[in-house]
């Protein structure tokens, strides 16, 4: 049972390899980790998945359907919503207007602005932003903001959620909470997760299995303590080696 | 509905009727000048549904007035009134969509100054169509009364604050905002931009197609450089910014002030009528770019020093 | 009264000197609008006006006082130089200076320069009236050829021609042309370099807006002028830019050699009243299908 099947999936920039014959899959419910040093293609690839971008080759599967070349608001309509590494809030308005216009617009398109303002006050409490409904979002600090980006793409109601360095200019404490806040949300929408992130020791305690990028290519997957030990991660790490 | 928004509505619905009793109370001077409260209302509300909502800041809209304008005056003593000004209307509409699949690709100044040259271009078409048919002007005889061209318009009024109003407390509505606040991150929540955008586009067309319809009407004669004129855009621009566009108050907020300093100035002194337009644009956009009913909001709402740095209300095209 | 369109009218002399004429005073306007979009990427909608205020200077000075238009074009250029360094030193200078302001302006330049523009020409009219005004300067005819031309077009073509060489020198040559090309190149890898981007910024208005009121002088000479006059100037020269690209001083040269021969060809060709409808038609489909030529990067919204 997959819920994402990526095959061969593969992105240049003007020439420029971003990815190279990505391929692999994510059941339902699972949280798969994505590694790799900067610039590796970690994002490349969720942009591709999430319809940002046009991959260049390969395909990509989301429920059984082919989602490759469809508009990214085609494939969030269908259930896949991600957060922006350098986050995107809808800064002029509401914290509570961003999650309702997800709500609105997302998988679940809610009918009425009541309903969509429900849902987006519950996942707001979820996060630990309630007290933050009305303020406009560019007033946020970053935490703030990057629990926004959370919350807006739980509001648009997926099955497959891609989170993009949400844990990254974290205190540590921040960090524990956020990753508390992460696995509540996994548990209670039955999300499947997708985490890209630097802190091997979060991905660790988060996932079941990581996948390495390196230089646009997977060089790894397995369990956690699989990875760690595999001699080309560690090669690979050698000189960014943060684990 | 909520109690405020019952009390609301009642008044409104009151306003309007007093509205609809002008014509037994005022002369024919000043019916006219009520009429062109009600013109600039339409216009502006349309526009600020649009280009309000969306930042995506149209500087063409004459095109659409002048286009309802010339359907109207086409369809002349062809087909009655009640329907060749709607049917200006539905095809300033559909203008809208053809120019709007692919302007709206295009994003900031250069989405502005596009709208502006494609309402020049067809103004020039216009000019030499109407040349090679051999016309010069159009003269309209036997159109309705003052009366009746002001009750038409006090409805579009009406009806373009309604839309407004709808529209804003809508789906299309949030999806415009996000747009307006950023495009991509919209899509990523399955925002159909393009789909938005040029709808939202048609509808701000079509009451200034219909304005123009009854403009025409009311002037009698129809010369493409005078319905067409790129000072129409301006102007609904300035109302609109000068109000506050994204509120449905801001636009007649701006109209109210506009009839005012016309009837002050454009019959003595257009220039300097014109001169004060521009320099209440200038300086609105770039001080009180949330427009006079949002400033005044936000004395209102107890203004709370807090750490925000843009005027959250304002229209700002992104770069 | 309708001319029948003719074949041998493309290769009438006469109407290459016309186009060569127009294209002259579309680059001297497109150069600088070119220098002053590529260096602050504002885009000047009341660039035209710069083109109307050089022509009432050269009117007024002949008009009231007798002065050689020649001479006024000297002072036409020191006025149009002095208000772009004080246009820049009073107000663009301090817009840069807070990021907050910068964004504002950047995101609604369009708006605030039509505003200026309206400003402007309705100045001029209240304190020249709206009319139409010329004056006879050099009004006699030269046969060359087979080429009949007015002595003040062949003038006026003259020293437009001889400005953009100089030009063109300047920025082959001099080290603040090359710091000017440098900077619409990449603003921040110049300051990066050494260049004082501040002090190149006054030389780019400078230069930017002195060369339009030069050619206002030079259109006064051979046209009628009016305080509306500017707008059309400042569309021919966005299409020009575009044509050209952002930057390219020879891409102005030749894009305005293009519009100027589409614009005489086409208006002899078709009808006079084709002239703007061409002029739009070639601003928006250059718009559309070369926005980059604009910018340098995309612009389009994805
Ligand atoms: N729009 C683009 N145009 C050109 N090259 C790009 C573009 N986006 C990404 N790249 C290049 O593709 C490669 C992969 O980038 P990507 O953003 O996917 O890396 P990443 O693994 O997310 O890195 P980081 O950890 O820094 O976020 C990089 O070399 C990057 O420079
Ligand atoms: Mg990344």
């Amino acid at each position: 049972m997959t819920l994402l099947r990526l095959e061969d999936v593969g992105k240049s920039y003007g020439g420029v390899a971003a990815l190279r014959g990505l391929s692999f899959a994510v059941g339902p419910g699972e949280i798969v980790g994505l590694m790799g040093a900067n610039g590796a293609g970690k994002t490349t690839a969720f942009s591709l998945i999430a319809g940002t971008q046009r991959p260049s080759e390969g395909r990509i599967w989301f429920d059984g359907k082919r989602i490759d070349g469809k508009p990214a608001y085609a494939v969030a309509r269908l259930g896949i919503a991600r957060t922006f590494q350098i986050v995107r809030p809808f800064a002029g308005l509401t914290v509570i207007d961003n999650l309702v216009i997800a709500a609105l617009y997302g998988r679940l398109r809610e009918r009425s602005r009541g309903a969509a303002e429900a849902r987006a006050r519950e996942i707001l409490a979820e996060v630990g932003l309630a007290a933050d409904a009305t303020r406009p979002a560019e007033t946020l600090t970053l935490a703030g903001r990057k629990r926004l980006e959370v919350a807006r793409a739980v509001a648009a109601g997926p099955r497959l959620l891609l989170l993009d360095e949400v844990l990254a200019g974290l205190t540590a404490s921040e960090v524990a909470e956020a990753l508390d806040m992460i696995r509540a949300l996994h548990r209670r929408r039955r999300l499947t997760l997708v985490v890209i992130e630097h802190v091997m020791r979060a991905l660790t305690q988060l996932c079941q299995r990581i996948i390495v990028l390196h230089h646009g290519a997977k060089i790894a997957e397995g369990s956690p303590a699989e990875v760690v030990v595999d001699q080309r991660v560690i090669d690979a790490y050698l000189g960014t080696r943060k684990l | 509905m909520t109690r405020q928004g019952w009390q609301t509505g009642l008044v409104l619905v009151a306003a309007t009727a007093l509205a609809a009793a002008l014509p037994l109370a005022l002369g024919t001077y000043s019916l006219g000048v009520a009429l062109d409260l009600m013109m600039w209302i339409a216009l502006a509300e349309s526009w600020a549904m649009f280009s309000g909502l969306s930042g995506y800041v149209s500087l063409g809209h004459a095109v659409f007035y002048g286009v309802g304008a010339y359907v109207t005056v086409l369809l002349w003593q062809v087909l009655p009134l009640w329907f060749s000004v709607p049917l200006g209307g539905l095809t300033a509409a559909a203008l809208a969509l053809l120019l709007g699949w692919p302007c709206l690709r295009v994003r900031g100044p250069y989405f502005v100054i596009l709208t502006l040259g494609i309402s020049e271009f067809i103004k020039y078409a216009v000019i030499s169509t109407e040349a090679a048919l051999g016309r010069n002007g159009r003269l309209l005889i036997g159109t309705p009364s003052l009366t009746v061209l002001f009750e038409a318009m006090l409805a579009l009024a009406v009806l373009s604050m309604a839309v407004l109003q709808i529209v804003r407390s809508a789906r299309l509505g949030a999806g415009l905002l996000a747009i307006r606040e950023d495009e991509v991150a919209a899509e990523a929540v399955g925002i159909n931009a393009t789909a938005v955008k040029l709808s939202a586009f048609a509808m701000s067309a079509f009451i200034p197609g219909m304005v123009g319809g009854l403009m025409i009407l009311r002037s009698t004669y129809f010369e493409p450089m005078q319905a067409f004129s790129p000072t129409t855009s301006f102007t609904i621009v300035t109302v609109a910014i000068l109000g506050g566009s994204d509120t449905v108050a801001g636009p007649l907020l701006g109209s109210l002030f506009l009839v005012l300093l016309s009837e002050l100035l454009w019959t003595r002194a257009p220039e300097v009528y014109m001169i004060i337009l521009g320099v209440l644009l200038v300086a609105f956009v770039l001080f009180v770019p949330e427009g006079l009913v949002g400033r005044a909001g936000r004395f209102l709402r107890a203004p709370k020093p807090g750490p925000s740095s843009r005027d959250h209300r304002a229209v700002v095209i992104e770069p | 009264m309708e001319e029948v369109a003719d074949v041998s009218l493309i290769l009438s002399p006469q109407l290459l000197a016309a186009a060569l004429v127009l294209a002259a005073f579309y680059a001297l306007i497109a150069i600088g609008l070119n220098l002053v979009y590529g260096a602050m990427r504002l885009l000047n909608v009341a660039h035209g006006e710069l083109v109307m205020l050089g022509g009432y200077i050269a009117y007024w000075g002949f008009a009231r006082w007798g002065i050689s238009p020649l001479i006024s074009a000297v002072f036409a250029v020191a006025a149009g130089a002095l208000l772009g360094v004080l246009l820049y030193a009073t107000i663009i200078r301090r817009l840069f200076r807070s990021t907050r302001m910068l964004a504002r302006v950047e995101a609604n330049s369009l708006l605030v320069f039509f505003g200026v523009s309206v400003v402007i020409q309705n100045v001029m009219a209240v304190a020249f009236t709206a009319d139409q005004r010329g004056f006879s300067y050099m009004d006699g005819v030269l046969t060359i050829g087979s080429v009949r031309i007015e002595e003040n077009r062949l003038l006026a073509l003259a020293i437009a021609t001889v400005a953009c060489v100089a030009c063109a020198l300047f920025f082959r040559y001099a080290r603040s042309g090359m710091a000017m090309r440098a900077i619409i190149q990449q603003r921040e890898a110049a300051a990066l370099v050494g260049i004082d981007v501040d002090r190149i910024n006054i030389q780019v208005f400078a230069l930017g807006f002195g060369l339009a009121a030069l050619a206002g002088t030079l259109v006064s000479m051979t046209a009628q002028i009016s305080p509306f006059m500017g707008f059309p100037f400042t569309v021919s020269a966005f299409v020009i830019i575009i044509l050209g690209g952002l930057g390219n001083l020879l891409g102005s040269i030749l894009g305005a050699l293009m519009l100027a021969a589409v614009e005489v060809y086409g208006a002899a060709l078709i009808s006079p009243s084709f002239r703007s409808i061409l002029v739009y038609g070639v601003f928006i489909a250059a718009l559309l299908l070369r926005p980059q030529g604009l910018l340098g990067r995309s612009i389009a919204a994805r």
